[in-house]
């Protein structure tokens, strides 16, 4: 006789949130839902900003922001239904989260994703890590930070990378080209937030590269899709290298419209030194566009180490823009092809599967309490 | 004895595997199998295998790894020797097994076959083997219960790859070098890397005595299937009279031998003039062995004094009728051979030179495998430390069970005679580590103890790597189940930590060096379950008088009355003059042999740090 089986999530944000922590979190959940293994799927998020609409099977509370009103939030949520899984979308709130999970006897995942995990975390962060059964992380580059800071056996880390979404595909991208004015300009471009706290996300290293692209012959506009208070600064940087005509700020953009705007650039460029995983690059290539990234931390895996995308150095990134620029067009579809084929829903929902098959698995003090009440 | 290796990219989002990397890997453990090599690709290409070969057992090119089950379902690499192969394969035969090959590798492909992961509990010897199980889309791995034989794994979370060495993953590329804290300070504590850590956070030793099954779900955590401290609580019960000793020893030991003479090469023998080796070459020669070659390390310093071993082991030899081999050896050649000794040093070790030499020896009269008298020591109360742990346990205890007491007294003393606390850390440690027979042991072999981390490594690392290591607890676990008396928990402590972690690995890496397989028949797990109800009962001395009767002929009194006074060798001091050159420190007077170790351990880390980067050491 099955138990019905419940799961809480406590996550920074997921339906009704922005970025790529929100968009992560609503696959996983997803995926686990489609999985029919949980009646209920309570998740409590800090922040909304759009409505949410969580898929059949999830139940979305509402969202707390303040520290203290989201714990005492999580507890209720606890105590007043049965919780078998504590799902922690953010190494934040790894603590309620082991917390809420003894309380409970419930199993505990802690998910990671990047930049949180490079320094040593708080104590009861990493005593939070220690004690989860499951800890996964988008990159094998978080795996490892994880694993540099946490006394963990190596076993319980998984990588279960980002996802595309299916609306990135390859197509005709003339019309945003138009749209755009770009005639036959060499389209560069960026997708990414414009913050001061990350300017490791490279965009001053490819307005730095334009002069010498112009000067070998490239007519270059480069697009920049994304908000943040850093923006200015780098409008003043292009006017201060000559570049202002050919850099454009495009801001946040609607999701189909981001869309075209990758099937309309020759080259998605991401010098980026600190990702987590890059799920921009995937998006690129799903939509049959080149993705050129470096080749370190998390953008390692996102380029399917060099399989997919360009993963260079630093300072091989203007002589790469230039060689990929004149190289003959590539085949958009065996590129997305072979992007979704190790990126795509189908890995990412198999992955999912591979965790919940983890977590049933008997461990050492014997048969799991989530595989008994299967029995 | 062989090197193996593999590499699965058990990910969905991982690429192939690069043919160049499994090779680089492969060829890096050319000296452990110099007779041939091979490779091996998964039909989808997402898991390779690749061994390198010394040939010991069918020579024949039919035996020749990886091999591949009939049905074409399994695939093996395989590092060692099965000593009861030739039982397995009567079994397995009347079972319907269909041998092609007369070797011990393919009696594994067979037991895989019918027995799955419970294979490993049939098994006796040393082995470390990997698996690929085509229809389960998986790789077993599994390594001997002592842990004679070295197996290391990496995973990135992606791929998971496999080598016989920690020097062989690097080569290929692809494995990460950041630092694992934990190793580091295993090697200032002990002299040795502690398993499963290794100096790399990503490379991991699989446990002595422990499975680990990957598939496309990743690598899982390695499963225990044996475990010496088990096989004594179980016997605890069952104590066998003093009486009983010998009968059991000579029994057991004969056995043993006999099981470690399986091969279709010479078998020679390292003989000192000690009682294990002369015992078991008088085993060797009761068990139908004829004219063995025995090599036997001298020191020119040494020449016509009464510390010399040569005269005594070629006693032994004339007693048995062995073939005496003796090699001379000096500081010059020591020296000499210095840096071949540290690139050869898979981890750092501050042991294992003296192995280094009596294995070029017996190369160089062209043997391929040695039986060795390694682990007498450790079964049968051999090592000071069955006494000194008890009794600091007994004396010490219960003033080091009190909270603060310990440090208080340090303090005190380290104020009042604080010469006293320079030359003698470790007396000190008797009121803060001996309230616990794990406590006790780390006083015991420790190198340095860990309050005295900070002075030779950055504090920061040391205190992260004590918290990831936590060598009390990893020490503690040893004796789970408690082996119930004073002699078996240090038997399970010496053999589960000294022995595991420097001596067999010691014996692993300067053997191989050599292309010499050595054998330990004093390190069979079926002959610790035949000693095991008389272990409580071994008194000083007893249990080395009982090896030394072992043999039809006895060893002559003489032998067994020298050994127990013990011989010089004078490569502590050639390690010492070593490290007084590059330290800078010279002509000062005579100091105890934990303080040269102490410097020796410093030059080694330095050395492993000259072919890889540079750890943080402080002269």
């Amino acid at each position: 006789m099955r138990k019905p089986l419940s799961m809480l999530a406590l996550v920074p944000d997921a339906y009704g949130g922005r970025g790529g922590i929100a968009q992560y979190n609503r696959d996983f959940l997803g995926a686990i839902a489609e999985m029919n293994i949980f009646s209920s799927i309570t998740v409590l998020p800090r922040q909304t900003l759009d409505p949410p609409q969580p898929p059949q099977g999830v139940r979305q509370l509402r969202a707390h922001a303040g520290r203290f009103g989201y714990s005492v939030a999580a507890l209720r949520a606890a105590l007043v239904q049965p919780v078998d899984l504590v799902f922690c979308g953010h190494l934040f709130m790894a603590p309620l989260a082991v917390l809420i999970a003894r309380l409970k006897g419930a199993k505990l995942i802690v998910q990671t994703h990047g930049i949180e995990t490079w320094s040593r975390p708080s104590k009861p962060q990493r005593a939070a890590v220690e004690q989860a059964d499951l800890v996964l992380s988008v990159s094998r580059h978080t795996r490892a930070a994880v694993l540099s800071w946490a006394a963990i056996a190596p076993e319980r880390v998984l990588v279960v990378p980002n996802t595309v979404r299916e609306m990135f595909t390859p197509g005709d991208g003339s019309a945003q080209r138009a749209v755009l004015g770009l005639g036959d300009k060499c389209v560069l471009l960026t997708v990414g937030r414009m913050h001061p706290g990350e300017r490791y996300k490279g965009h001053d290293r490819v307005i730095a590269a334009i002069p010498q692209l112009v000067k070998r012959g490239h007519d270059i506009c480069y697009l920049v899709v994304g908000e943040g208070d850093d923006r200015p600064r780098l409008e003043a940087l292009a006017v201060q290298v000559g570049v202002s005509d050919r850099v454009k700020c495009l801001g946040a953009t609607e999701p189909q419209t981001l869309s075209e705007i990758y099937r309309a650039a020759d080259l998605f460029v991401m010098p980026s030194t600190g990702e987590g995983f890059g799920v921009t690059f995937l998006e690129a290539m799903a939509s049959g566009t080149p993705a050129l990234g470096l080749d370190v931390a998390g953008a390692r895996d996102a380029l399917g180490e060099g399989e997919l995308g360009i993963a260079v150095s630093e300072n091989e990134v203007p002589t790469a823009i230039a060689r990929l620029l004149d190289e003959p067009k590539r085949n958009s579809g065996a590129l997305a092809a072979a992007t979704r084929a190790r990126f795509g829903r189908e890995t990412f929902a198999a992955g999912v599967s591979i965790v919940w098959s983890r977590l049933m698995e008997a461990d050492e003090s014997g048969r799991s309490t989530l595989a008994a009440s299967l029995l | 004895m062989c090197g193996i290796n593999g590499i699965f990219s058990f990910h969905r989002a991982s690429g192939e595997p690069k043919e160049v990397e499994l090779i680089s890997t492969r060829d890096a453990m050319r000296a452990r199998g110099p007779d041939g090599a091979g490779s091996w690709w998964s039909s989808d290409r997402h898991c390779g295998l690749g061994h390198r070969r010394l040939s010991i057992i069918d020579l024949s090119d039919r035996a020749s790894q990886p091999m591949t089950s009939d049905d074409g379902r399994l695939v093996i690499v395989f590092n060692g020797e099965i000593y009861n192969y030739p039982q397995l394969r009567v079994e397995l035969e009347a079972d319907g097994a269909h041998f092609r090959t007369t070797s011990d590798t393919e009696a594994l492909l067979h037991l895989y076959s019918r027995d799955g992961a419970n294979m490993v509990h049939r098994l006796r010897g040393m082995f470390a083997f990997a698996i690929w199980d085509e229809e389960q889309r998986g790789l077993f791995l599994a390594r001997d219960p002592y842990g004679i034989k070295p197996l290391y794994t990496a995973n990135d979370g992606w791929t998971f790859r496999f080598a016989s060495q920690v020097k062989a993953l690097l080569a290929g590329g692809q494995v990460s070098r950041d630092p694992e804290p934990a190793g580091i300070v295993g090697f200032h504590l002990f002299g040795s890397v502690p398993e499963p850590f290794t100096l790399y956070r990503e490379i991991r030793a699989l446990p002595a005595g422990h499975t680990q099954w990957i598939d496309l779900a990743g690598p899982r955590e390695p499963k225990p299937f044996a475990n010496l401290a088990e096989v004594l609580a179980k016997s605890a019960a069952d104590s066998a009279a003093v009486v009983e000793l010998p009968g059991r020893v000579r029994d057991g030991v004969l056995d043993s031998v006999q099981a470690h003479l399986l091969a279709d090469v010479e078998v020679g023998v390292f003989l000192s003039a000690g009682v294990d080796s002369g015992a078991l070459l008088g085993c060797m020669r009761d068990a139908g062995a004829r004219d063995t070659r025995a090599i036997t390390l001298a020191f020119e310093e040494f020449r016509g004094t009464s510390e010399d071993e040569a005269p005594l082991a070629a006693r032994v030899c004339e007693h048995y009728g062995a073939h005496h081999v003796v090699r001379h050896l000096g500081r010059e050649e020591f020296v000499e051979d210095l840096p071949a000794i540290l690139e050869a040093m898979d981890q750092p070790s501050i042991d294992g030179i003296n192995t280094w030499f009596v294995s070029k020896a017996a190369k160089e009269v062209g043997l391929k495998v040695a039986i060795s008298g390694l682990g007498g020591d450790e079964l049968l109360g051999g090592y000071p430390s069955f006494r000194d742990v008890p009794r600091w346990r007994r004396r010490f205890g219960a003033f080091a069970g009190m909270p603060g007491l310990g440090l208080l007294a340090r303090e005190l003393i380290g104020h009042v005679a604080p010469t006293f606390s320079r030359s003698r850390p470790k007396a000190l440690g008797l009121l803060k580590y001996s309230s616990t027979w794990a406590g006790a042991y780390l006083l015991r072999r420790g190198l340095f103890l860990p309050d005295e981390l900070s002075q030779v490594m950055d504090p920061e690392i040391a205190r992260e790597g004590m918290r990831r290591l936590n060598p009390l607890e990893r020490l503690g676990k040893i004796l789970k189940p408690d082996p119930g008396s004073a002699v078996a928990r240090v038997c399970a402590l010496e053999s589960a930590h000294y022995m595991r972690n420097q001596l067999l690995r010691d014996a692993d890496w300067a053997g191989m060096a050599h292309s010499l397989e050595i054998r330990v028949p004093l390190v069979d797990f079926a002959l610790l379950r035949a000693l095991a109800p008389a272990i409580p009962s071994i008194v000083p001395g007893a249990g080395k008088a009982a090896l030394a009767a072992a043999p039809a002929a006895p060893l002559p009194e003489k032998i067994v009355t020298r050994a127990k006074s013990g011989f010089g060798v004078p490569t502590g001091a050639w390690i010492n003059a070593v490290s007084e050159q590059t330290s800078g420190r010279t002509g000062q007077q005579a100091e105890p042999k934990g303080v040269i170790s102490r410097r020796w351990s410093q030059e080694v880390l330095k050395g492993a740090a000259l072919t890889k980067r540079p750890f943080e050491v402080h002269a």
